[in-house]
């Protein structure tokens, strides 16, 4: 389908990588769940992504992850994602060919052949589609993106902070419409644009974007996130098997992988959604508030958490605890599997793991991009260390 | 009679024992509980000439004959006498990456007919109306003519056909002509909801056990019509209301949950209870379910038939391993756990009650004189070795008591949606032998007479539920017209599934956005119930 006809291990051959970790079912699982975890409440159902990358494992096709630092300066990479509504993916998955064809477009808008994939974001349906999409197209992985967490729009990402720009992007759809992209420095327009393409076709397009160069790429991604995503899967799988608590083995494992502290702030249960069509809906959101009453050691505690797809901020008692883009997650506390902000009902109980952003998503550009003022917060950005710890918070 | 109301008779058929009643009004005139056959309509039959003989009615007068079944269910495990299922799925050039039967049990998808009966055709809807691309139907008759003679049901899901069905209704007139009348055709929005590829696994199932349901109701029919009742046959479906029998024979995936459902509107019914929540103890399990409006709870998680995802609606239950049968394990008087084991069935073998060696649920109540009553089920006292019961320490009998009172407090709460204390209904085998007083979390506690034939007069209420799904663009659309619009439709399909149509009425009315999509764009679905007797 790539105009290359090499396989992602004759590349990996060809930039001289000996290292590289290959993807199998369980592999992909675990990678998934992480991501869904890290997806902050948003992120979409991990189904279609999962059996579509099932499917191209059991075709025999390799799907292969490289470090970014192995990865040549010189060589072309892309991002690959589904940009639109969930709930027309869970009706009309793709086709198998979708984002082959959005990075052979990309190819030759840009006029070169374009060697490695890489996941836009932490998320149910982002993390997997990648990755099946390497897999059809026969080349790698690279481990990293451009959030380690969901964000509602495209142009929230490190890449952005770091003064790279998503145009130019190649937006398809099943019928093999093609829409090209490019609005330059104006990644907000880009944004739109995109969005727009997406409900032209019917609710969802298939997407390459932020074509970077190998150097680009590893100075402005998220290093190793997908090793990030994977540890906290892995993690949260043998706290399952193991009868562990998935709550401890998942803040153990960030604080393994990424040198992290991760905080335990609530269980609770859901006692009331307030979704909100207010004035900001035309921008293609769920917007809402959820309220937890609090359970076991938290009884009697009331923690209140904002939402826009993703979870944005949380207060317990009035206090906060958590703002963007630090990560929240709601889990639930047998199993780990995050309760998300589109599926979640009155009566589910969960605990309240808060996570800080990786610090690629900390600097100042991107507090100002996604930090708690552009979500229309009164409110300086404070790190969720600082929040969680004796004498902190708002 | 008028003034007393109809005669009704209910069977529910759960996997030990087959229960029926004859009942009239809210009376139960009769009852019987006997063990489930192999061949499940044995069982029925037996029950039904027990509960006439007993209630010694005219079996020309009785008005309705229901019940809640397990041959789908029994089928779909076994994978036994499943029809050669032909899929259809219209959605290419889209969908092509995940194709039908993907992620199931390899056993199942032979017993069905396996993959060379699956043709994705160029074809489906977007979520706005349009056409993905124009229906292929030269591609569907090619595709009949090669299935003739190797399928005897078809199931055809098109992409967005839960919003606009014209695609699957030209498909099946296609099918119907090639393959003709005898081919049953089972077709996606009939079936599920939003989400494709368990719609098609739901609409593939249902496809492939319609002939077992076929045989059990043609058997049921003879039966009943053989003792003289000229009445409509009814089968409770999965939210706990009941459909005609011929409707059933369509759309025998609708009866997967039929048993539990029943159980929950039988609590309803014989308590009075509404809103609450149903705590259905058993000799090794115990479901709790919640009762909203009168109706089981729905679940909001994906079901799992025979190793299939579905989105069938089924009810909420949170089963755990509590019975009158499950063993205290204990370490001098402190108890150490409360089961997941049980004696089961060998309660009257392994018990301390009955001289036994096994500490149990059962003992317990024995010890603090919670029995009084004849256990039927096993022919028997509660208690033929009391002396042996005497041993068993005070402290312990406390400490096991209190043990099980927080387990059930445990699992209710977990099924409660509201800090609010809330009814609970105790029914079941098991509900005589379970701490009833000081509940946490919990108003009062009921156990309604005839509480261990609960499903069979659960069946037996004659109440008809349906509904329908529509998506809209506030933006353009009027809310209230849309609205109105789906009830109708929902309407509709409970006049189909067998209700007078004047006694429909809305029980829900649910809105759901649609994320990451620009616009004022949700999901309206509606549920109604209507009555199957004036």
């Amino acid at each position: 389908m790539n105009k290359s006809q090499l396989s992602a291990r004759e590349i990996l051959k060809e930039w001289g990588i000996r290292n590289f970790r290959v993807i199998d079912k369980q592999a992909i699982s675990e990678i998934t769940l992480g991501a869904s975890i890290l997806a902050t409440g948003g992120g979409g159902d991990p189904e279609i992504g999962l059996l579509w990358t099932y499917k191209v494992l059991d075709e025999g096709k390799e799907i292969l992850m490289v470090d970014p630092m192995d990865v040549p300066d010189e060589i072309q990479t892309a991002s690959t994602a589904c940009l639109g509504a969930a709930i027309v993916l869970t009706e009309k998955p793709p086709s198998s060919d979708v984002l082959s064809l959005a990075m052979e477009r990309l190819e030759t808008y840009l006029g070169r052949k374009i060697e490695a994939t890489i996941p836009l974001e932490c998320g149910g349906v982002n993390s997997p589609v990648s990755y099946a999409a390497a897999g059809e197209m026969g080349i790698p992985v690279i481990d990293v993106d451009g959030m380690n967490r969901a964000f509602p729009e495209l142009q929230m990402t490190s890449w952005v902070t770091h003064g790279m720009h998503s145009s130019p992007t190649v937006s398809v759809d099943n019928r093999k419409n093609v829409t090209v992209i490019d609005t330059g420095d104006d990644d907000v327009l880009a944004e739109t644009l995109a969005r727009r393409a997406a409900m032209a076709y019917g609710g969802i397009s298939w997407i390459a974007t932020y074509p970077l160069t190998g150097e680009q790429m590893k100075e402005t991604s998220i290093l190793g996130s997908q090793s990030i995503a994977w540890a906290v899967g892995r993690a949260v799988m043998r706290a399952r098997q193991e009868h562990l608590d998935p709550i401890v083995e998942l803040l153990n494992s960030l604080k393994e992988e990424r040198n992290v502290e991760g905080f335990r702030v609530f269980r609770g249960k859901i006692v009331d959604i307030n979704r909100d069509f207010g004035s900001e809906t035309n921008k293609g959101f769920t917007l809402g508030t959820v309220t937890l009453d609090g359970i076991d050691s938290y009884k009697g505690q009331t923690a209140t958490l904002d939402f826009q797809n993703e979870w944005l901020n949380l207060r317990v008692d009035g206090k906060v605890l958590c703002l963007p883009p630090d990560l929240i997650a709601i889990l639930d506390s047998e199993t780990g599997e995050p309760i998300r902000t589109d599926i979640m009902k009155y009566g589910y109980r969960g605990t309240v793991v808060v996570i800080p952003a990786h610090e690629r998503m900390r600097t100042p550009k991107g507090i100002e991009m996604f930090g708690p003022r552009h979500f229309g917060y009164d409110l300086d950005y404070m790190p969720v260390e600082d929040l969680n710890t004796a004498g902190g918070g708002v | 009679m008028e003034e007393k109301g109809q005669l009704r008779v209910g069977f529910d058929v759960g996997g030990t024992f087959t229960d029926g009643v004859v009942m009239q009004g809210r009376n139960v005139l009769s009852k019987s509980k006997s063990l489930t056959t192999q061949d499940v309509t044995g069982g029925i039959v037996e029950a039904l000439d027990e509960v006439l003989t007993k209630s010694g009615v005219n079996p020309a007068d009785v008005a309705m004959v229901s019940l809640g079944t397990t041959h789908t269910t029994n089928a779909l495990i076994e994978r036994r006498n499943l029809n050669q299922v032909g899929v259809f799925r219209l959605g290419a050039p889209a969908t092509t990456a995940i194709p039908p039967l993907t992620g199931w049990p390899e056993d199942l998808k032979e017993a069905i007919g396996g993959s060379e009966l699956v043709h994705i055709i160029r074809g489906g809807s977007e979520y706005d109306g349009r056409d993905i691309v124009p229906l292929d139907t030269k591609a569907i008759e090619n595709a009949c003519r090669s299935m003739k003679g190797k399928v005897n049901s078809v199931a055809i899901t098109g992409v967005f056909s839960p919003i606009i069905n014209d695609h699957e209704e030209q498909a099946a007139k296609i099918v119907r002509e090639v393959l003709g009348d005898d081919v049953h055709i089972t077709l996606s929005h009939r079936i599920a909801t939003i989400s494709l590829l368990e719609r098609e696994n739901s609409t593939i199932l249902n496809a492939s056990v319609i002939s077992v349901m076929q045989r059990a109701v043609k058997s049921l029919r003879a039966a009943v019509r053989e003792r003289g009742i000229d009445a409509p046959l009814f089968i409770v479906q999965n939210d706990g209301s009941v459909m005609s029998a011929d409707y059933a024979v369509d759309y025998p995936i609708f009866t997967v949950a039929s048993g539990p459902a029943a159980s929950v509107r039988g609590s309803v019914y014989l308590s009075g209870i509404e809103d609450g929540v149903v705590v259905d103890i058993g000799g090794t399990s115990t479901d709790v379910a919640y009762i909203v409006n009168g109706f089981p709870r729905e679940s909001s998680i994906t079901v799992t038939i025979g190793g299939v995802k579905t989105n069938i609606r089924c009810p909420d239950l949170l089963s755990i391993a509590l019975g009158g049968g499950t063993i205290i394990k204990h370490d001098g008087n402190d108890v150490t756990s409360l089961g997941p084991e049980s004696v089961g069935y060998n309660l009257v073998r392994l018990g301390k009650s009955f001289g036994g060696p096994l500490l149990t649920v059962h003992d317990t109540a024995v010890a603090l004189g919670k029995l009084r009553q004849k256990l039927d089920v096993f022919k028997t006292s509660f208690a033929t070795h009391p002396e042996k019961i005497a041993e068993v320490p005070k402290p312990l009998i406390s400490a096991a008591w209190a043990r099980i009172k927080t387990t059930i407090e445990e699992v209710i709460d977990k099924m409660k949606t509201t800090p609010d204390p809330v009814p609970a209904i105790f029914i079941g085998g098991g509900a005589m032998v379970v701490p009833k007083e000081n509940i946490v979390g919990v108003s009062e506690v009921l156990s309604p007479d005839h509480f261990e034939v609960g499903g069979a007069v659960g069946t037996t209420i004659a109440e008809i539920g349906a509904y329908a799904e529509g998506v809209v663009d506030l933006d353009i659309d009027n809310r209230d017209e849309a609205i109105a619009q789906v009830t109708e439709h929902a309407k509709d399909n409970a006049a189909s599934a067998g209700a007078i149509r004047d006694t429909v009425e809305v029980i829900d009315v649910e809105e759901i956005p649609f994320t990451y999509m620009p616009g004022k764009r949700e999901k309206i679905r509606i549920r109604v119930k209507g009555q199957v007797l004036r």
